[in-house]
């Protein structure tokens, strides 16, 4: 699959724009929101952790489990202990590699 | 720092020619829309099948941390609505969270912009290797390059899932998607892992 065009306008606008209205329009009003403020701020790690789980364990709209979720799972521990990032990623792919070529 | 994005960069354009994306417009959109998150969801939604604006969605979804980021930084800026425009749209995890660090506005500033070129210098790199890697890589899933586009995003939101409430968050829109996957529209359970953020609020109100 391809990127069109028009996705990837739509994501310059939504990627760039976001970043304006928390400046200016949220951050204003957020300050009287303490509550929505702390759950805002947990987005990212549901949102991501979600697309994190659709990379792992699933192929299209099927659970599969195989070599890739132990990859992530060393990737995990190792994120865990504060491994550089570089690290991480060629961990992952190690793994996952020559859990592959064992077959 | 550079060398962070540096990596991420190569593994994004990876992914991206990978899934069918030609070299030229990977390395396009890489450079204009500059955020690794939101194209591995748009990604990882296609994917799954999704439908082009189910992807789109949830790219957005993923880059409403930016405006949340935006909201702590710039209340700490210089004044000045240019300036301060300039910073916000320039905003990633890392660089605010070390600039918010100085003390004055000023040191903020600084801060802020120093390890944005740094962010910046990788960044580009990144991308640029990673288009000529991205042509020549034969098969990504012998060398394990599936595993790493996770991988890195779990390196990503790495600080946030250390703290209590963004654990609780992680897991709960982890398992929305894990739990919702086989039932609805591909990309939905993506977008629906929000609720995973008020989950993890709910029941600490209680106890309040």
């Amino acid at each position: 699959m391809t990127m069109s065009v028009a996705v990837i306008v739509a994501l310059v606008i939504g990627v760039w724009g976001q970043r304006l209205v928390g400046a200016f329009v949220l951050g204003p009003w957020l300050d009287r929101q303490p509550k929505l403020t702390r759950m805002a701020g947990l987005v990212p790690a549901a949102v991501v952790m979600a697309v994190i789980v659709q990379l792992t364990v699933a192929q299209g709209r099927t659970i599969e489990v195989d070599a890739r979720l132990a990859g992530v799972a060393v990737a995990a521990v190792l994120v865990w202990r504060r491994a550089p990032f570089i690290v991480v990623v060629i961990a992952a792919a190690a793994v996952t590699a020559a859990l592959r070529s064992l077959g | 720092m550079a060398l962070t994005f540096f990596s991420l960069g190569v593994t994004l354009q990876v992914a991206l020619i990978d899934a069918g994306t030609s070299a030229g417009r990977a390395l396009a959109a890489s450079a204009v829309i500059f955020s690794a998150t939101s194209q591995f969801a748009w990604l990882a939604v296609r994917e799954g099948g999704g439908s082009d604006w189910a992807a789109v969605v949830a790219g957005w979804v993923v880059a409403s941390r930016y405006g949340i980021l935006t909201t702590s930084l710039v209340p700490r800026l210089p004044a000045g609505v240019a300036r301060r425009a300039l910073a916000a749209l320039n905003a990633f995890d890392p660089n605010v969270a070390i600039a918010i660090q100085q003390p004055t506005a000023s040191g903020v500033e600084r801060e802020f912009w120093r390890t944005t070129a740094a962010m910046m210098l990788g960044w580009f790199s990144g991308i640029t290797v990673g288009t000529v890697v991205g042509n020549v890589v034969g098969d990504t899933a012998q060398l394990g390059l599936d595993a790493v586009f996770p991988a890195a995003l779990l390196a990503i939101i790495g600080n946030l899932l250390r703290t209590r409430d963004g654990f609780v968050a992680g897991l709960a829109g982890g398992l929305i998607c894990l739990g919702l996957l086989p039932f609805v529209p591909a990309g939905l359970p993506i977008i629906l892992s929000v609720f995973g953020a008020v989950l993890a609020v709910a029941p600490v109100r209680g106890r309040s």
